[in-house]
């Protein structure tokens, strides 16, 4: 046959087995088994998976009840709706395996990260574990065993121990300020923790004015928060974006941007505070509500101060420069922020003179290197303003869950019932500032160097030694991608002798580890109660199909490793999956209708523990069990002016001494000793108890290599990373469909891609002092002159011979620099761009990283 | 004869975040591979930077997007280019390829001003939205309309459609309405009449000399 007519065939003969013939056959309706969409995005949202021949064919969203704004479906996003392609990835791992070049003390530990991979079975994978563990505790104890979380840890604390890290996570400096200062606070009288300052959706709508710092709901809280601030909108509001992009919110919401840099926001604000100082009068233009100040607060001017402090130390003071000569004004800050004089009092006018003010922050601006006192600046402005305490005037963050609606669980899940298993040798959890036991607890931007330098900073003028020798990574962890100084990390990891790593897929801490151990999803599984979305609903997925090859649940992990130790594994196992269920279903309280206490959320009958293989008591609740396992959510109905609305600090500010907050003063303190106290105990920089500026390390201020003369520097362009819809932390960054919708871009603007010969779309290398990536850059207007940005938590894929990261981890660029509490600081970090002499494939060209093809996916 | 029933989509282009879960709840209903997107959404942004004193500050910067399947046209400009007649339109408006008829010429995809009908690879019949024909058999929304988690998409008859949210069918960066007579009603996002640029980025040559892509990973054959 000649070759034309092969072609012509070739183009015009269709297939029989074409996608549209297998399209056709899918079925539209049938078997739909509720899931959960389980990744640590701050949301939960409702999914259903139709489910066929044992395989998930489509996805739906919520469609228990009829979608209203005040009671609206829990639609999931971009990434939820992608999550079948997460799932049921070709590139899932199948089966235990082990890097070729591995043996006892590591072999060529310089291999990790790039050698081959052997399958192998899953007895020779458990003692593999086993032996490690054995020899690393008998040579060096448990000191040199390091586990931050999972089911595995239940196993290795009852093995004698480990060492733990802590850090600052998601939070930035909000962690450790928030609370001290007051903001982050335990409403009085309520049996939970709120950990919210902001009032609940229903009240927002009465808001004024609504003021977004640093907030992009449309990106970093998918699912319903963007929702709910468009009926704020609708209610009348006016938003205000204080942000370095103009954000899908700012488009979304916004009636005016201002552009600031990043980590220039405490700057930005002193100067605001500065205006309302400056332009007050009580009579004729009452901008600060001194009322307040004087009852609710302390610190603020030196009348006004906690006992034993002197009166020098109060915070008006340094805002006026008297302390120093610097008044703090708006042509003081403007050099700094990037806002003009007239537009930084433009702002402060409006802050100070509407009535009813949300003041919203993220936690983006406090994730930056010296943002100990941000917080309290925030704080203090909307102390000023008096935006706290009233209808419609609320001052704190909108993040993670508790994005556009603050306020305590509706309704909650009970606990799962598992014993606890102390760690002899480090700590539980966060326990930022050292434990105070004594225990090991690394700070989390110290780990790499801790593991290469065999030290770490426990507090001032405190080392301690370790000496870590083997990793167990369990869960979703992925600390490999998800850390500062990123390039260190890989050098600390190739320092190990074994690094063993639960995964669904090839992620980076797999991919660098020796062991790789095939987890099941949470879709292998029946699940339990979820309460850690939205306050309004509790999800629960179950099982919708079976696991997928020899992946296993990471409790039978944990247990089959420790029965091998000759541990009790009914201890780490301590309660079965079918007896937590129970547990977390039996708990469960909803909140009475009157607003005033909780009930009990579900009828369980003998049938339903019988059906769930646990032991329990029958119970009377509000909804049978059986028909909320069979919809996967119960939400609680919301209208306004129901019982469950929020106003935080509402008993304080009416009388703070009757309704104390948990601060050592039992009021907001502007000047707070407790802080400074914490944060100058931790070892590394001081703070004042006032929120005085400190340039951030690698901050604007830092782009110069000559600040007076302003003559730039080495690295000229300010980076940050974004929560960005491709991912949730690490995790979807594999999911085809994401890569295609979501590509892994760098954001520049027009001007500074102009300077440097960089056209839309041109593959461009972005370095800093700690590392250089490759990416596609995306010329906009939309962020502002002299700052770039990336999503943060893609997969690295290093060109070593190069040194150059080719998938754009925003890690690679920023360093493991410790500040103040030791926050996280992936917002401050400084670059230099040029074009690239080579292309970039586009990422949803990328072939995934299927390490042994399966017919399934054929 | 009555006049022949036309179902269509309607955008709020105004509450359009550009999340893409319209997009990818589409391509999990339709089974869709990498690169065949029935639905697509763009994003239109313009403005500018200009210095002002010490500053730079932004000049009429915005950012609005559109989320856009098969318009299912009364004049689909598809459907006279198909060399195959695969192309109809149905008694409720909505344009159809036959995959049983279609040979995958992409003659169709060249015509469209929309880019709507995809094309997959050598041997695949061409496809795209038919907004959810079994779904709706079943007295259920297309996809995308359930999944937008900001409530921006509606479907209907375009009579009802255009009684309810008026009669804009065309904004920038998509083409003038007269041309096809699409079947998608929008509101138009505030910024919508402010000075602005479209830009596209350039497609990748994969088979290109210079194209970098991931390390292969390695692994042992069974």
């Amino acid at each position: 046959m000649s070759k034309i007519s092969d072609t012509i065939k070739g183009i015009f003969s269709i297939h029989p087995d074409t996608l549209a013939a297998k399209r056709a056959k899918r079925p539209v309706d049938g078997n739909w088994v509720p899931v959960v969409c389980w990744h640590d995005c701050g949301g939960r949202c409702a999914l259903k998976a139709l489910v066929a021949d044992g395989q998930v064919v489509r996805l739906k969203g919520d469609d228990t009840h009829p979608d209203s704004p005040d009671y609206p479906q829990q639609r999931a996003c971009v990434r939820g709706r992608s999550q079948r392609m997460q799932v049921c990835a070709p590139d899932r791992l199948k089966y235990p395996m082990r890097r070729k070049h591995w043996e006892p003390g590591g072999g060529d530990k310089s291999l990790r990260g790039k050698d081959e991979w052997v399958r192998i079975s899953w007895d020779e994978a458990l003692d593999m574990v086993v032996s490690e563990l054995k020899r690393v505790k008998e040579n060096f104890g448990n000191e040199s065993i390091y586990c931050r979380g999972g089911e595995i840890k239940r196993t290795i604390n009852l093995f004698g121990g480990c060492v733990d890290s802590w850090m600052t996570d998601s939070y930035g400096s909000w962690m450790g300020t928030g609370k001290r200062i007051g903001l982050y606070h335990k409403k009085t009288g309520s049996k939970f923790e709120t950990f919210t300052s902001i009032g609940d959706r229903m009240d927002m709508r009465n808001s004024e004015l609504v003021v977004m710092w640093g907030a992009n709901p449309a990106w970093s809280s998918p699912g319903s928060p963007t929702w709910h601030f468009l009926q704020v909108k609708k209610a009348g509001a006016r938003f205000i974006f204080i942000d370095p992009f103009y954000s899908s919110s700012a488009a979304l919401l916004g009636d005016d941007w201002y552009p600031v840099r990043p980590g220039t926001d405490h700057a930005l604000i002193l100067s605001i505070m500065h205006t309302l100082l400056m332009e007050d009068d009580p009579e004729k233009n009452p901008l600060i509500d001194w009322d307040f100040l004087n009852r609710c607060t302390v610190g603020f001017d030196a009348g006004h101060m906690p006992e034993g402090v002197e009166p020098s130390e109060n915070f008006k003071d340094y805002i006026l420069g008297l302390k120093d000569g610097k008044p703090k004004s708006a042509e003081w800050a403007s050099e700094i922020c990037g806002i003009s004089v007239d537009r930084i009092k433009q702002l402060a006018r409006e802050i100070g003179g509407t009535k009813k003010v949300a003041l919203l922050t993220s936690w983006a601006p406090a994730r930056i290197n010296n943002a100990d006192s941000w917080p309290q600046a925030f704080m203090t402005l909307g102390c000023m303003a008096g935006h706290l305490g009233q209808s419609g005037r609320m001052t704190g963050t909108s993040s993670h869950v508790g994005a556009g609606n603050g306020g305590r669980p509706l309704v909650f899940a009970g606990g799962n019932g598992l014993v606890e298993i102390p760690n002899p040798v480090g700590a539980a959890a966060n326990y930022q500032g050292g434990r105070p036991d004594g225990g090991i607890s690394i700070p989390g931007n110290q780990l790499w160097s801790a593991i290469l330098n065999g030290e770490y900073t426990e507090g001032k003028d405190k080392t301690r030694k370790v000496d870590i020798r083997m990793m167990v990574h369990s869960g979703e962890t992925n600390m490999l991608a998800s850390r500062e100084g990123q390039k260190k990390g890989i050098e600390a990891v190739r320092n190990l002798e074994f690094m063993v790593c639960n995964a669904m897929f090839l992620h980076t801490t797999a991919q660098y580890s020796d062991l790789v151990l095939p987890v099941t999803s949470q879709w292998e599984r029946d699940g339990l109660l979820q309460d850690d979305g939205n306050r309004e609903a509790v999800f629960m997925g179950s099982k919708a199909i079976e696991p997928l090859f020899e992946s296993k649940d990471d409790i039978w992990i944990a247990r089959e490793i420790g029965a091998r130790l000759g541990l009790d594994t009914n201890l780490i196992e301590s309660a079965t999956l079918p007896q937590q269920i129970y547990n977390s279903a039996s708990g469960a309280m909803v909140i009475t209708e009157d607003g005033k206490d909780y009930e009990p959320l579900l009828t369980i009958t003998e049938e339903d523990i019988q059906n769930l293989g646990a032991v329990g008591k029958t119970q009377t609740g509000r909804i049978p069990f059986k028909e909320f396992k069979e919809k996967g959510i119960y939400q609680v109905k919301r209208s306004p002016n129901d019982n469950y609305g929020f106003i935080p600090l509402e008993d304080f500010r009416k009388d703070p001494e009757k309704f104390p907050i948990t601060t050592k003063s039992g009021k907001l303190e502007i000047h707070c000793q407790d802080l400074a106290e914490f944060v100058n105990g931790c070892g590394w920089s001081e703070i004042k108890p006032t929120a005085e500026y400190i340039r951030p390390i690698e901050g604007f201020e830092a782009s110069f290599s000559d600040w007076e003369t302003k003559t730039k520097g080495e690295f000229p362009l300010q980076f940050y990373s974004i929560h960005y819809l491709r991912r949730a932390g690490t995790t979807y960054n594999n999911v085809e469909w994401l890569r295609e919708a979501w590509p892994q871009d760098f954001f520049i603007n027009t001007l500074d891609a102009e300077e440097r010969g960089i056209r839309h779309g041109d593959t461009i290398k972005a370095f800093s002092r700690h590392g250089a990536v490759i990416r596609r850059a995306h010329v906009t207007n939309r962020i502002r002159p002299g700052v770039t940005c990336m999503g943060g938590g893609a997969w690295p894929e290093w060109d070593e011979k190069h040194a150059v990261d080719k998938a754009g981890n925003a890690n690679v660029l920023t360093g493991d620099i410790t500040t103040g509490q030791g926050t996280s600081g992936w917002n401050s970090c400084l670059v230099e761009v040029g074009k690239y002499h080579k292309q970039l494939l586009p990422d949803h060209l990328w072939p995934s990283r299927t390490l042994f093809k399966s017919k399934r996916h054929e | 004869m009555s006049k022949k029933r036309q179902l269509g989509f309607y955008l709020d282009s105004g509450a359009c975040i550009g999340c893409k879960a319209c997009q990818t709840a589409c391509k999990d209903k339709n089974d869709l591979p990498v690169g065949v997107n029935w639905r697509k959404v763009v994003e239109f942004t313009g403005g500018s930077w200009k210095q002002e004193k010490k500053n730079l500050v932004p000049e009429n910067v915005f950012a609005y997007y559109l989320t856009v399947s098969c318009q299912h046209c009364e004049n689909p400009p598809c459907l006279p280019v198909c060399p195959t007649s695969a192309i109809t339109k149905d008694d409720d408006g909505i344009v159809h390829i036959d995959p049983n008829k279609c040979m995958g010429c992409q003659y169709c995809s060249w015509a469209c001003p929309y880019g709507a009908p995809q094309f997959g690879k050598k041997g695949e019949p061409m496809s795209k939205c038919d907004m959810c024909a079994d779904l709706r058999t079943i007295d259920q929304n297309p996809a995308c309309v359930d999944a937008c988690p900001v409530r921006a998409l509606d479907w209907g008859d375009m009579d009802d459609l255009r009684e309810k949210y008026g009669n804009v069918v065309a904004v920038a960066p998509l083409p003038d309405g007269a041309y096809t007579n699409p079947s998608m009603i929008i509101t138009p996002h505030r910024k919508t009449n402010l000075p602005g640029y479209f830009a596209k980025l350039p497609e990748s040559d994969p088979k290109g000399k210079d194209v970098i892509g991931p390390n292969t990973v390695k692994y042992q054959k069974l």
